[in-house]
């Protein structure tokens, strides 16, 4: 009898969590089919029942009444994004390396406090770096600019990668490194050859957490960019007023998200294979 | 490693990301401690030199006091439930359950997502006669409430906002944790004729203890910035209710452009989440892992 | 091309790792550098391949100094004690990774991995992993990627300690007929077992704290041992210290007298310290001298007794397996004939 009621609960619990994990997604979905009638006169939830579906929300992406073009936002995140996480991947991959294997001293500094002034990066608030920033890139005149926000995304990543990458790299021995420097390679050529390899799944993890946490910025593309280097956040929370249709809102912020939620199931099919289950000690 | 012929490339690995964060850091640092000391707003804009009237002024702002605590509040609060929440879910599907696979990839997929852009889908569920949240729970008999529109529920849809975004993180980590444990601790419970319960408690949380203080510290420090939520699902409000201090810092900055005193705000307030998550870190540590050297 | 060490130190966190090490290790010879832990074997050998830069001292390789040139230019291959392959290699790659690194065209540096796999006893695992093998393979593995390189230096850093002790004994005697065909390289062998060392050395190096107490072939430093140190270095177990005197002509150890050996007979009358080997002592109803019995170890089919006298602990090993009671006065007999004679500061005065 236990079993079997431990059982219940146990599934019970788990389609309650994944009920509360689903239903905004599947309030966009259905709002974004919806027009006027479907909105104004209360919640509605189960098409042709309730309401007559339309694609009026989805058109008006693509530039239409009501709506934005979100192409451009889409392409400049992907940009910055893509772009940023590379950099801060192998910037960050070189300096955790450096701190996992060799030892540094700057006047009073050793690695430990290295390490720390990385990661202690992130307890910043942006809004001490917000003003600074918008005058950094004026001075520069790269505000309104993809290769601005670049240039900004790159300080918020490269903790990121710095901090998943030196867990990984303190876990292979050192005599591993010191057999291919005996072998011939330079420190690089060790790094290169031997390391980096044996180190993939750390890598993606840090391209992940990059990527996702470069993506879902919303407060740096705010505040430094108008229209040219408009990011996909800023465009979807731009529409946030009440006179944005709830149908083209729904729509675009189904649109925003989903590319994330497939690398989600992608990566989940990559863990599963069993090679990052190691990854993530 | 020390041998001779080393230095070049020790230099050469840690210096590009090391200098590259310096320089994006640490000037914009120097420059807002510079401008916290002058008086720099829309009327009189530029750096002047105002001495520390900003710091004086910022001691006696109730509403900045009153958005840290606010801040703490929502930020141990959200935290903890995430906590637990976490914990309970990976401890569901740690082991043999159906689907198993797919329900891990479904917990992770809120963590995914853009929190701002899924405020504003809250921000339509929220909402009190057009929103399916009332509607739904009018139809187990739970009255209507305000979500966004009262004082002390306007700080409850946040923090469910906060939780539904970030309790995969913790669940992520815990898990990773959970599959990571080996398995002798868990025969010899057994042998002992420990029942899941007791096992629980005394093999499984202490085991975990370094992953659980990892995880509650970096959400932690991500969750002493809570601002962007904030910003589109209440506007800090109604009033002040939900004022984070991120937020009303970017008021006085941003929208009134006292540049000036905003920065003296940003930097108590940096100064004030590095000693406290400093000190909460080391707390942490000591209690649950005990002293080390 | 004779490999000079001058004047090595090395020091960290206070502990002396090298004290001013001299020695010359030459081609074609297996040295083995035998130590007890933290004797600085590992720190010689590290130093040696470049991991570890001396703080003072040099070392000339053919009279040319090779101190400061970095590790990734000097020819030296090492095998660690803890199996060190490369995990995303198979065990081909990996022997031929440090042959590819040289220059060597792929084709030819195959066959020469697949040659030296032979050599190893691994012929049929070349397409295997690391993790996929067991500890002794993992570790004929590396010892393969060492030989195939055919370097001038090869370091090999208790290569056996982490195998069970069957593996040990069979390593060893396919070292024995491994290294003799290296009659090209330096090669450097160290251990902290005395058996070991006898067994694979033509020259051995008596390490004790960062310093060289002896160095000389199996026999010389078995027989003649230079200290009392080295003495109970290179016995196991360790021989026996006995602090003693000769006194009006006869051995006197606390209050026992035993006679004086023919090969004793000159020594003047002072402090001595005696050495005996554990198997030079056993049980003798018919001896006065006893010691109560602190700890007996059976190990094979011997039996290894410590006991305490009035004059210091005994360690004796013993044919057979015999079943002592703990604390029995057990009467110790001397071979008087075997006995070493140490000045008190420990230097060797007389060796049987």
């Amino acid at each position: 009898m236990m079993p079997k009621l431990y059982g219940l609960l146990k599934y019970s619990a788990i389609l309650l969590w994944s009920a509360f994990v689903v239903a905004p997604f599947l309030w966009a979905l259905t709002t974004s089919f919806k027009t006027a009638n479907g909105v104004t006169g209360g919640p509605t939830y189960i098409p042709w029942l309730q309401y007559e579906p339309s694609l009026t929300g989805w058109r008006s992406l693509f530039g239409g009444a009501g709506g934005i073009d979100i192409v451009k936002p889409y392409l400049n995140s992907i940009v910055v994004t893509g772009s940023a996480s590379a950099i801060s991947l192998v910037l960050g991959t070189l300096a955790a390396y450096g701190l996992s294997r060799f030892d540094y001293r700057v006047g009073p500094a050793k690695n430990a406090d290295v390490l720390f002034f990385f990661i202690s990066q992130r307890i910043m608030p942006p809004i001490v770096l917000a003003i600074p920033f918008f005058l950094m890139l004026q001075f520069l005149g790269l505000l309104d600019s993809l290769l601005g926000l670049i240039l900004v995304y790159i300080a918020l990543l490269l903790p990121i990668a710095v901090w998943v990458m030196i867990d990984f790299f303190n876990n292979i021995p050192r005599q591993i490194d010191e057999m291919a420097m005996l072998d011939g390679c330079t420190p690089f050529g060790a790094f290169f050859r031997v390391i980096l390899p044996n180190s993939l799944p750390g890598i993606i993890v840090a391209g992940l957490f990059c990527i996702i946490f470069g993506w879902n910025d919303f407060f740096f593309a705010f505040t430094l960019t108008f229209t040219d280097a408009q990011l996909l956040p800023v465009a979807v929370v731009a529409l946030n007023s009440s006179v944005t249709p709830w149908w083209s809102l729904s729509a675009s912020a189904l649109i925003s998200v989903a590319p994330l939620v497939l690398i989600a199931f992608l990566v989940e099919r990559f863990l599963s294979r069993g090679n990052l289950a190691g990854a993530i000690r | 490693m020390n041998g001779s012929g080393f230095r070049a490339y020790k230099l050469a690995f840690l210096l590009p990301g090391l200098l590259i964060l310096l320089a994006i850091i640490l000037f914009p640092l120097i420059f807002t401690i510079r401008v916290s000391f002058s008086s720099w707003d829309a009327i009189t804009p530029g750096l002047n030199n105002a001495g520390g009237i900003n710091y004086v002024k910022l001691f006696g702002d109730v509403r900045y006091w009153q958005s840290l605590g606010r801040l703490s509040l929502m930020a141990v609060g959200t935290v903890l439930l995430q906590y637990l929440l976490g914990l309970g879910l990976a401890l569901l599907v740690w082991r043999e359950v159906k689907l198993r696979r797919f329900f891990r990839v479904l917990f992770l997929v809120p963590m995914m997502t853009t929190p701002v852009v899924m405020s504003v889908v809250w921000r339509t569920i929220f909402h009190e006669s057009l929103g399916p949240a009332n509607d739904l729970l009018g139809m187990v008999g739970l009255g209507p409430f305000q979500w966004l529109t009262s004082a002390s529920t306007a700080i409850v849809s946040v923090m469910i906002v906060e939780v539904w975004q970030w309790t995969p993180f913790m669940f992520l980590l815990l898990l990773a944790g959970l599959l990571s444990l080996p398995r002798e601790p868990y025969l010899a419970a057994a042998i002992d004729g420990a029942g899941p319960i007791r096992t629980f408690f005394n093999v499984t949380l202490p085991l975990l203890a370094p992953v659980s203080i990892g995880a509650l510290i970096i959400r932690l420090i991500e969750a002493s910035k809570i601002m962007e939520t904030v910003y589109v699902l209440t506007s800090g409000g109604p009033g002040t209710a939900t004022e984070t201090t991120g937020y009303y810092i970017y008021i006085r900055g941003l929208r009134d452009f006292e540049i000036g005193y905003a920065s003296a705000l940003s930097i108590t307030y940096l100064v004030i989440m590095i000693v406290a998550l400093t000190i909460i870190a080391k707390l942490l540590v000591k209690v649950f892992i005990g002293e080390r050297t | 091309m004779p490999l000079h060490l001058e004047n090595l130190s090395l020091t960290r966190n206070g502990v002396r790792y090298l004290d001013r090490v001299d020695a010359t290790f030459r081609r074609g010879r297996l040295t083995t550098v035998i130590g007890r832990t933290l004797a600085g074997k590992t720190t010689l050998l590290r130093t040696l391949a470049g991991l570890q830069a001396p703080d003072s001292g040099d070392l000339k390789l053919d009279g040319v100094s090779i101190a400061s040139v970095p590790v990734w230019k000097r020819d030296v291959a090492m095998v660690y004690q803890q199996f060190i392959n490369y995990p995303h290699l198979s065990v081909l790659e990996n022997v031929a990774f440090p042959l590819l690194r040289r220059g060597l065209k792929a084709p030819e540096a195959q066959s020469r991995a697949e040659a030296t796999l032979a050599k190893v006893g691994l012929s049929g695992f070349a397409a295997r992993r690391p993790s996929q093998l067991s500890g002794g393979q993992q570790q004929r593995v590396a010892l393969a990627r060492a030989l195939a390189r055919e370097a001038p230096i090869l370091l090999l850093d208790e290569p056996l300690v982490n195998l069970d002790y069957k593996l040990r004994e069979q390593l060893r005697e396919e070292f024995r007929g491994l290294f003799a065909e290296e009659t090209k390289a330096i090669v450097v062998y160290t251990t902290t077992e005395p058996a070991e060392a006898m067994m694979l050395g033509d020259e051995i190096v008596v390490m004790h704290e960062g310093r060289i107490l002896q160095v000389g072939t199996p026999v010389d430093v078995f027989e003649r041992p230079a200290s009392t140190a080295v003495a109970e270095i290179v016995n196991d177990p360790p021989m026996n210290i006995l602090p003693g005197a000769v006194v009006d002509g006869r051995i006197a150890l606390g209050s026992y007298r035993l006679a004086l050996p023919a090969h004793l007979s000159r020594l003047a009358a002072a402090d001595y310290r005696f050495g005996l080997r554990a198997t030079d002592l056993h049980v003798d109803p018919a001896s006065e001298i006893a010691g109560s019995l602190v700890f007996a170890e059976i190990s094979g089919s011997e039996t290894f007794l410590h006991v305490e006298t009035a004059f210091g602990p005994l360690a004796l090993q013993i044919e057979g397996i015999h079943d002592i009671a703990l604390g029995t006065q057990v009467p110790i007999g001397f071979s008087t004939e075997r006995l070493f004679a140490f000045a008190a500061d420990g230097a060797l005065v007389v060796a049987p």
